[in-house]
């Protein structure tokens, strides 16, 4: 009985109000973009009195192709601007999964070297690995994009692939590392007796039990690559390149720069953040794991 | 000692595709930053040395004082604002109470929105027509009889609006740091301040957070440091106005390079942001040696 003392009358109160105020945006956000646009244009209302899809169906389904044809095709900003989201959300797609794959497959490979193979000058080449956590990617931009004209690598999945998977390589390469020194070596040595290879031994002995740093690294890929703005933007061009967080962009201003398509961009919203979430709500302790331990060093 | 050789081979070639990527993709543009920001770079034909003319250059540039002045202000502000909820938040969530794992995973949720969508979001919070935000601060009575409220208006109030926004969407991944530190901290130390019949504000302030130094220099030197880098939310926020009073660093860098083609210069001031964070980081380690 004691519990329900005054003391955490207020604990909950308050923890609720929190709870409000932090939903408040996301739910704001997605009941704007389910309105009529009738009722979305006019005074607040604090749930939609109908439902409709119709911007869901316009941002995905939009074609450039139509809209070319019934506007002015020497219109280049409408050009530009007029794309739906189904290829940038699939571009996007595309580019955090090849993250995750070659993050995984580079770190594991990595870090079982610089932790259990006697690797020649492993505690430097671990210091260098972990160099890009003091300088970000973000101060390098001007000779990152000389570096991406000289290797061809503008507009394509490919460049920003491996933009992405450097900037896990402090993150990844330590996780990894230290899920793999926390197996005790008899398992590996085990392993050796029987003549196994080192990849046999990575894949069957190692990997298994290194699930949750693996899991981890994985989710925070997607976190990057999901996330990144300012190296789509530096460097894809082509419309049909364009990446999720600038085609919203696109969307919210396509007719004139300031009269903001707010159904368009809410519905845009809404889809950006729905596999983000799913990984959320499956991996949240990987999640959490990954978004942080990318501030904690050793 | 063959098989030492093998182990040591093998070892090479496994790390071999990461040194791969940090050699291209990394250490080699670090240098090159370098290199860049000591040349001249025309639109055609070679590059010539210049010396520390970039560098000259830029710190000549009004734009650029302005826009470091921005970015300073920008992370001394959302600084105290990032910091007072986290920490809030830490000391509700640290408890074992029935529900503290949901409140966490609350807060935390911002935090996993892309920062895009998250400045999108509340680009349609703060909508002057038909925005939820403005439409609850002309009903408070901001803005005056007229209901004209636009917070894009002044860079001033521009700046405080994406703060809002930044604290609500980072506040969770300095919670969760505070919380890690909080859980280190011995019973002890809390039954020895009960019994001396601390309250509960005497307790926080003379035992939690003495304890907590270290936590709190690695959140407080996170946020500073993302905040020296910070682009996206004034980009699709503000977009750098009214009259670019909302310009930061990073965004000056963009400018410089992409629109205006001054390759040198603008690989200058990203030596200048790599200096300003790299120092703050080594500050920061510092911080983190002493107190252990």
């Amino acid at each position: 009985m004691k519990r329900y003392s005054s003391n955490w009358y207020w604990f909950y109160v308050i923890n609720y109000s929190l709870v409000i105020i932090i939903i408040f945006p996301i739910y704001w956000t997605f009941i704007s973009s389910i309105k009529q646009p009738s009722e979305l244009n006019g005074n607040p209302t604090f749930y939609p009195k109908t439902i409709t899809l119709e911007y869901y169906d316009r941002i995905w389904n939009f074609d450039r192709q139509e809209r070319l044809e019934d506007t002015d095709a020497k219109d280049l900003d409408t050009y530009l601007r007029g794309t739906g989201i189904k290829r940038p959300f699939i571009n996007s797609a595309i580019v955090s999964i090849g993250t995750i794959l070659v993050t995984i497959v580079v770190c594991t490979l990595a870090a079982y070297s610089l932790s259990i193979l006697k690797t020649p000058l492993k505690n430097f080449i671990f210091m260098l690995m972990i160099l890009p956590i003091l300088i970000p990617g973000i101060s390098l931009i001007i000779p990152l994009y000389k570096l991406m004209r000289e290797l061809n690598l503008v507009d394509t999945h490919f460049g920003l692939v491996f933009l992405h998977s450097t900037a896990m390589l402090p993150l990844g390469i330590f996780m990894m590392r230290n899920a793999f020194m926390s197996i005790p070596s008899t398992l590996r040595e085990v392993a050796m007796l029987e003549g196994s290879s080192e990849l046999k031994i990575i894949f069957n002995v190692m990997l298994p039990l290194a699930v949750p740093g693996l899991l981890t690294v994985a989710v925070f890929a997607m976190y990057v690559s999901w996330n990144d703005y300012i190296y789509a933007f530096l460097f894809i061009n082509k419309p049909e390149n364009t990446m999720l967080n600038l085609a919203l962009k696109q969307l919210a201003i396509s007719d004139n720069q300031f009269g903001l398509k707010w159904g368009d961009l809410t519905a845009g919203s809404v889809v950006s953040f729905i596999p983000i979430i799913i990984f959320y709500g499956f991996l949240q302790k990987y999640f959490v794991r990954g978004v942080t331990g990318s501030a904690v060093k050793e | 000692m063959t098989r030492l050789r093998k182990e040591q081979t093998v070892g090479l070639l496994m790390v071999l595709p990461a040194l791969l990527l940090l050699t291209v993709f990394f250490l080699y543009p670090l240098g090159n930053s370098f290199w860049m920001s000591f040349h001249k770079w025309p639109l055609f034909g070679k590059p010539k040395w210049v010396g520390l003319d970039n560098y000259i250059y830029m710190f000549q540039d009004e734009r650029f004082w302005e826009s470091l002045k921005f970015t300073f202000v920008y992370t001394l502000t959302v600084t105290p604002m990032l910091f007072i909820v986290a920490l809030g938040t830490a000391l509700l969530c640290n408890s074992k109470a029935w529900g503290t794992t949901f409140f966490r995973s609350i807060y935390f949720l911002p935090v996993v929105m892309s920062f895009a969508t998250a400045s999108y979001v509340w680009l349609w919070l703060y909508s002057e027509m038909y925005g939820v935000i403005i439409f609850a601060l002309e009903f408070f009575g901001f803005g005056g009889e007229k209901k004209n409220l636009n917070v894009w208006k002044t860079g001033t109030s521009s700046m405080w609006a994406v703060n809002a926004m930044v604290t609500w969407k980072f506040s969770g991944i300095q919670m969760i740091i505070l919380i890690a530190g909080l859980q280190a901290i011995r019973d002890d130390f809390y039954e020895a301040s009960k019994l001396m019949g601390a309250s509960l504000w005497q307790t926080i302030w003379h035992v939690t957070l003495p304890l907590l130094r270290p936590s709190i220099a690695l959140a407080l030197i996170l946020s500073i440091a993302g905040s020296i880098q910070a682009y996206e939310q004034f980009v699709i926020m503000t977009r750098g106005g009214p009259s670019n009073s909302t310009k930061t660093l990073v965004m000056h860098t963009v400018d410089m390079g992409f629109d205006y083609f001054k390759l040198g210069p603008a690989a200058a001031l990203g030596v200048i942001i790599m200096i300003i964070l790299f120092v703050l980081t080594v500050v920061q380690l510092r911080l983190f040696r002493k107190n252990y």
